[in-house]
């Protein structure tokens, strides 16, 4: 056996000997050679189990096949996970697990997405030889998000040591025992915790299911796009999953950095205002619509150009839900015109850390440091005091206000100011003070609807992107928004902007977001050498900010 | 419900319960029969109680509780009939037992009688294979079971019980 570095086991696997760091089971030393392992109990943010017993190998140290998920490697270890005594375990235990299932995949929600499914196609028996009759465990609510259909659950216990190690609210149990036993909780006291939704996630079976995508969508029907949460300066990673155009559910992408595996239930079901039928979505002037964006652009492309060259006094209000690349536009405008900018945030709610490390941040909005990287540190604290006043002094000529919160709960000391300037502009996703006393308004992105990045609490840059197809693509159709209110296709501030820069003249033309993101990292220190492409899928800490916590940043 | 509490010597038997023990999730199994002879039988508010004794989540008892076939759930009748099923009782007539007992009750498994007298349950081993069919009756056991000493049983239990008796 060859030499092992510190800290390294040498160890067989299926013939060939291969080295792993001490201390790793068996699954994971495998899986990082190549050799994935059929689990249900296992999950990396877990304590191990060892209970469903589908990870079964052969060892050299035992007669009896080896629970792969819990037995640790070590020195002059062969393991067989393909040989016929692994196999023919594996199969004997995925025959168990199927014996009272009641094989009700076309109309079960996990269906598509069900390890149960797959490891049945890989392991399971092409029929079953039971004749018996099987057993009927309970349907019902476990909380006021999550339902159980007690006859699909194989009993991992994945759901339970969630609620014991990661939210620390203990709900879940297994009752009874044998093949009667099923997961419930204690009478009276149902799961409603803030990451209650994970246990859906985590559930290998469609056992535990979320009520708010309960038959809305077949899992492979849905288009999926990475991108992150807006719900709270966290920065989730999440899928957000789409069919047609509409937003189905979100489901935490795993990022060890941010969010391990989990996301919060405020986030997860806080998609529906995207479709909400009061959005904002079509651009107009007052009270009257404007026929179709690009005049709308146009306009706006007019006010600007009217107030460049600071000839005008200008305001331009923003707000943390803008990107990176919108933020930096948003610097171009104000460059060109000689606009002060100031910022606003929504109210804070408490800041949540669970025993399990995960964190919900009081912040509640996405890129509050970006646009303060872009903008300026003070953007949200002494220059939203100085748009304050001088809207309040009057004699302002235009002001520019974003107004892109989720819903119409935002600081309304700057929103009554506004409509003390003599022009007025708003992009908005909800009508609100600011917007109604507006000569035009344009219709904000949701975070689901932007393409470009947020920074996060920490300073980490992260990708965020659209749910509509072809995103960017949207610069190829001018001028195109939906007839339907309720799914609009909403054309960002992102390429607003650039019509207004590209009418004064300022802009050749409008690029799509990476495009924005690279004039972005050549003239702003914190972002350079970056670019869209060269972030990881886990996101970047961005240089020259410091982490979380130390409050750098005024909040007003 | 709210007021359950163990009495004086429960609490003393308690506290010396758990000195027995490496830590309190280890003396639950004894606590809850200090719960359940105080209680008279566990339902959730007992379970309730004892999960905030000793600083557990209440699923968690439950979870213990159900687990178990000798624990007196709420809703037991006055004698708890738990005949064993498990190999040896299997092969000297279990299921003649419990069919028997089922038709003269006139309850199914885990059902109790009307008059709140009879539960018949069907349990694993009892770890009394000399003596199959065997079951047991409240804390007592009742072996090498025929028919007729089933309907005995049920008789004496039933003049036990008329008597005012009831264990």
């Amino acid at each position: 056996m060859s030499d092992s570095g510190a800290g390294m086991v040498s160890w067989v696997l299926n013939g060939d000997p291969v080295e792993s760091p001490a201390g790793m089971t068996i699954l994971e030393a495998a899986k990082a050679h190549g050799a994935e392992l059929p689990h249900f109990c296992y999950h990396p943010g877990l304590s191990i189990a060892g209970n469903c017993r589908i990870c079964l190998v052969e060892t050299n140290r035992s007669p009896k096949p080896a629970i792969s998920c819990s037995e640790r490697i070590s020195d002059g270890l062969e393991v067989q996970t393909h040989s016929e005594k692994a196999v023919e375990a594996r199969e004997g235990v995925m025959e168990f697990q199927l014996i009272n299932h009641p094989l009700d995949c076309p109309v079960c929600d996990k269906a598509g997405e069900c390890t149960l499914q797959d490891y049945s196609f890989d392991h399971g028996p092409d029929e079953s030889r039971f004749v018996e009759k099987k057993n009927i465990r309970h349907t019902k609510d476990l909380g006021p998000t999550i339902k159980i259909w007690g006859n699909r659950c194989i009993v991992c216990t994945r759901c339970i040591r969630f609620c014991d190690e990661i939210s620390g609210t203990g709900e879940l149990c297994v009752v009874a025992r044998g093949d009667r036993s099923v997961v419930d909780v204690f009478p009276g006291i149902p799961i409603d915790n803030p990451l209650a939704g994970n246990v859906v996630d985590i559930c290998p079976v469609g056992a535990l299911i979320s009520k708010d995508f309960m038959f809305q969508s077949r899992v492979w029907n849905n288009e999926h796009t990475e991108t992150v949460c807006g719900g709270c300066a966290r920065g989730c990673n999440v899928t957000v999953e789409t069919n047609e155009g509409f937003v189905k559910r979100l489901m935490p992408r795993e990022n060890t950095d941010v969010n391990d595996w989990w996301m919060c239930d405020f986030g997860r079901y806080g998609w529906r205002y995207a479709h909400d039928d009061r959005r904002v979505s079509v651009p107009r002037r007052g009270a009257e619509a404007v026929e179709t964006e690009l005049e709308a652009h146009r306009d706006l492309g007019e006010l600007v150009r009217g107030a460049w060259g600071g000839s005008k006094k200008v305001a331009i209000v923003v707000d943390p839900f803008l990107t990176c690349e919108e933020a930096h536009l948003v610097g171009r405008v104000a460059a060109g015109t000689g606009a002060t900018v100031g910022g606003w945030l929504p109210p804070s709610g408490d800041e949540l850390t669970f025993p399990g490390k995960f964190k919900i941040s009081g912040e509640k909005c996405p890129n509050r440091r970006g646009v303060e990287a872009v903008l300026g540190q003070e953007v949200f604290g002494s220059q939203a005091k100085a748009v304050e006043s001088m809207l309040n002094s009057g004699g302002v000529d235009l002001v520019i206000v974003f107004a892109g919160f989720p819903n119409a709960d935002c600081p309304d000391a700057l929103a009554s100011a506004v409509g003390k300037a003599t022009a007025r502009v708003a992009f908005t996703l909800f009508d609100g003070a600011w917007s109604e006393a507006a000569d035009l308004v344009l219709p904000s992105a949701s975070v689901f609807e932007k393409e470009g990045t947020y920074v996060n609490e920490d300073g980490r840059l992260q990708r965020v992107r659209s749910k509509d197809r072809p995103g960017d693509a949207q610069l190829a159709q001018p001028g195109l928004h939906s007839a339907s209110i309720s799914s609009p296709w909403v054309t960002s501030e992102l390429v607003a902007l650039q019509r207004a820069l590209v009418h004064v003249g300022d802009a050749e033309r409008s690029l799509s977001a990476a495009g924005v993101f690279r004039q972005l990292a050549d003239s702003n220190e914190h972002f350079k050498g970056q670019s869209h492409r060269g972030i990881p899928a886990t996101g970047v800490p961005l240089g020259g900010l410091a982490p979380a916590g130390v409050g750098e940043g005024s909040e007003s | 419900m709210t007021d359950l509490a163990f009495s004086k010597d429960a609490m003393k038997e308690y506290e010396w319960m758990l000195t027995r023990y490496p830590n309190k999730e280890a003396a639950l199994l004894p606590t809850l029969r200090i719960a359940e002879r105080e209680f008279e039988n566990l339902d959730p508010a007992a379970m309730k109680y004892v999960a905030d004794l000793m600083g557990l989540s209440p699923a968690k008892v439950l979870g213990v509780v159900t687990f178990y076939t000798h624990y007196r759930r709420e809703g037991t009748g006055t004698y708890h009939l738990q005949v064993c099923s498990t190999l040896s009782c299997a092969l000297r007539g279990s299921e003649d037992v419990c069919a028997h007992l089922s038709a003269k009750l006139g309850v199914g498994l885990g059902e109790t009688t009307d008059d709140g007298l009879f539960t018949l349950s069907k349990v694993e081993c009892l770890a009394s294979c000399d003596t199959a069919p065997m079951l047991q009756c409240n804390d007592d056991y009742h072996e090498g079971l025929t028919l007729e000493d089933v309907d005995h049983l049920i008789d004496r239990l039933r003049e036990e019980a008329k008597a005012g008796g009831a264990a």
